[in-house]
C-alpha cells in the first residue's frame, strides 16, 4: 500500500446471492483529491461506497482508509471518514442543534452552544438551531448534512450524490463547500449523476458499469481520449463533446432499472 | 492528525441523551402506552375485592408491558430503520451495539414508569398496598416481563421489515394478546385454551407478577412462569436479532 493513499480500494468483490455487483473494483483517493465514482443506476457505485462506509461484508478484496483496514480496524477506518448518505435522515423529533450535538458526541467531539452558534453560522443557519431537520429546505439540510459529516474534521468525506434535487444556487453553494474541504488538504469520494458536476469539481473519475471499473482519468483527459471516437461523436449534440457524452458512449444508451 | 475514536460510554451517553430527547418530544405514544393499565386500574376498582388486587395491578402492568415491547419499540426500530436513521448511525466509529442498547434502556425506563404509576394508582386509587419486599420483586419481575415482550418486539422487526407491516402486525398481535389471554384466562374461550394460556408470554408474564406481588404465597407455578419467562425472552430476542437487519433495502 502507498502511505500516500487516503483512500485504496483493492480487488473488490461484493455479491447479493448468484448477483455479483461489484467485480475486482481497484482505485485510490490521494489526499486533497475529489475523486467521482459515475456510473448507471445498478453499476456497483454505491455497493463500493457501502463497502468503504463498513455497511456492506464484501465478498474479497481489501479497502484501506487513511492506513486503516476497515475490516482490521473498523473504528479507526470509520473515525477518519466523513460520511454524507444518498437519503440522510435523522431522528424526526430532534431538532438541528440536538442533532449535531449527537453526532459531534459519536465522533467524540467536544461541542458547546459557542461552538453550535459559530458552526450554523458558518452555514447560514445561525436562528435554525430550534427547527427540526424536515423543516429545512433541501439546500439547507444538505448543507446540516455536510456540516455533520465533516464535524470531526475527517481525511476524508465521502458524498452520496449529494447535489440531488437541489436548486442551481443551492448546488454550487456546496460545491464552494466541497473545494474548501479540498483546499484543507481532505479528499472526497463522491458518487453522482450529474456529469456537469463531474466535470466542474472532480480532479478524477471512475466509471463504473456492471459492478467493474472502465475508465479511471481527469474529466479532460477521458473528453480528449474519446473526442475522436465514432461512438462519442454518435451521441455527440451541438457538435460539442462532453463529459456525458464520453459516459454515454462507454456505458451505452440503454435505460438501466 | 490524530485520529479520535470515541469512548464507547462517551457514544452510549450519547445516544441516551438523543433518545431520550425523542421520547420527551414523543411524549404523547409514551402516555398512551400508559393509559391501558391506568384505565383497567380505574374501572375495575369494583371488581378488585372479587379478584384481588394483586389480580387487577399485575394485568395492569402486563399490559402496559405488551403495548412498551409491540407499539413503543418495535413501532419506533421499524420506523427508524425505514427512515435509514440506523444507517447513519452505523457509520460512526461506535459499537452497534450501543444504538439497540439505548434504545433499550428508554424502554426500560417505560417499564419503571409503568410500574410506579400502576403502584401508585394501585394505592390511592384503588387501596392495593403490598409490602416493601413485594414491590422489590414486582419491580424486578415487570423487566423480566419487559423482556419478554421487548424480545417479541425484535422478534417482529427481526422477521418483518416493511414498517407497515409491523405496525399492523404489532397491533394485531396486542389485540389477541388482550383479547384471547384475558378471556382465555376466565375460562370464557373454553378449558383447553384457559389450560394453555398460562404457559403463554401473556400467562406466564402475569403468573410470575401475580407470585412477585405476593412474596409469601409463591408458588411453583410462579417459579415455572419465570422460567418459561426466560425461555421466551432468550428464543424471541434471539431469533429477533439474529434476522435483523439494518436497513430495509
Amino acid at each position: 500500500m502507498r502511505e500516500d493513499y487516503l483512500l485504496e480500494v483493492n480487488n473488490l468483490r461484493v455479491s447479493y446471492g448468484i448477483v455479483k455487483a461489484v467485480q475486482d473494483i481497484s482505485f485510490n483517493v490521494l489526499p486533497g483529491e475529489i475523486f467521482g465514482l459515475l456510473g448507471p443506476n445498478g453499476a456497483g457505485k454505491t455497493s463500493t461506497l457501502s463497502s468503504v462506509e463498513g455497511l456492506l461484508k464484501f465478498d474479497s478484496g481489501s479497502i484501506t482508509i487513511d492506513g486503516f483496514n476497515v475490516i482490521k480496524e473498523p473504528f479507526k477506518a470509520r473515525a477518519s471518514m466523513g460520511v454524507q448518505l444518498q437519503s440522510t435522515s435523522f431522528q424526526p423529533e430532534l431538532n438541528v442543534g440536538q442533532i449535531l450535538y449527537l453526532f459531534a458526541g459519536i465522533y467524540g467531539v467536544p461541542l458547546n452552544t459557542e461552538k453550535l452558534k459559530n458552526i450554523l453560522a458558518d452555514i447560514n443557519l445561525e436562528d435554525s438551531a430550534h427547527k427540526k431537520f424536515g423543516q429545512l429546505s433541501g439546500g439547507q439540510q444538505q448543507r446540516v448534512s455536510l456540516v455533520i459529516a465533516t464535524i470531526h474534521n475527517p481525511r476524508l468525506v465521502l458524498l452520496d450524490e449529494p447535489t440531488t434535487g437541489l436548486d442551481p444556487q443551492s448546488r454550487r453553494q456546496l460545491w464552494d463547500r466541497m473545494e474548501v474541504i479540498k483546499q484543507r488538504g481532505h479528499s472526497i469520494l463522491l458518487t453522482t449523476h450529474s456529469m456537469e458536476e463531474a466535470e466542474a469539481i472532480c480532479d478524477r473519475i471512475a466509471i463504473v458499469d456492471h459492478g467493474s471499473i472502465i475508465e479511471i482519468n481527469t474529466p479532460q483527459a477521458l473528453i480528449e481520449k474519446y473526442r475522436h471516437d465514432p461512438e462519442v461523436i454518435a451521441v455527440s449534440r451541438r457538435n460539442k463533446i462532453t463529459l456525458e457524452d464520453v459516459f454515454i458512449a462507454l456505458t451505452g444508451r440503454a435505460i438501466r432499472a | 492528525m490524530e485520529t479520535l475514536v470515541p469512548k464507547t460510554s462517551t457514544a452510549l451517553a450519547t445516544l441516551l441523551r438523543a433518545d431520550f430527547q425523542t421520547l420527551k418530544t414523543n411524549r404523547r405514544s409514551a402516555i398512551l402506552s400508559l393509559l391501558v393499565p391506568v384505565i383497567i386500574l380505574i374501572s375495575w376498582k369494583g371488581v378488585i375485592a372479587k379478584l384481588g388486587g394483586a389480580y387487577a395491578l399485575s394485568s395492569a402492568i402486563t399490559f402496559g408491558l405488551i403495548a412498551i415491547g409491540l407499539m413503543g419499540y418495535s413501532i419506533s426500530i421499524a420506523r427508524d430503520r425505514d427512515k435509514g436513521i440506523f444507517q447513519r448511525l452505523r457509520v460512526a466509529p461506535i459499537p452497534t451495539w450501543t444504538i439497540m442498547v439505548s434504545r433499550i434502556c428508554v424502554q426500560l425506563f417505560l417499564i419503571i414508569l409503568l410500574t410506579i404509576a400502576v403502584f401508585l394508582i394501585g394505592n390511592f386509587y384503588d387501596k392495593v398496598t403490598l409490602t416493601p419486599l413485594a414491590y422489590v420483586i414486582t419491580f424486578f419481575i415487570a423487566f423480566l416481563g419487559g423482556a419478554v415482550y421487548l424480545g417479541l418486539g425484535q422478534l417482529i422487526v427481526g422477521t418483518i421489515k416493511n414498517p407497515e407491516t409491523v405496525n399492523a402486525t404489532t397491533r394485531i398481535v396486542y389485540f389477541l394478546f388482550i383479547m384471547v389471554g384475558m378471556f382465555g384466562e376466565m375460562g370464557m374461550l373454553g378449558d383447553i385454551v384457559k389450560k394453555y394460556i398460562r404457559y403463554s408470554p401473556y400467562g406466564a408474564v402475569k403468573i410470575m407478577l401475580i407470585g412477585g406481588m405476593e412474596p409469601n404465597h409463591w408458588t411453583s407455578n410462579a417459579t415455572t412462569a419465570v422460567l418459561v419467562s426466560i425461555a421466551y425472552a432468550i428464543v424471541f430476542a434471539g431469533i429477533g436479532i439474529k434476522m435483523f437487519k439494518w436497513n430495509t433495502k
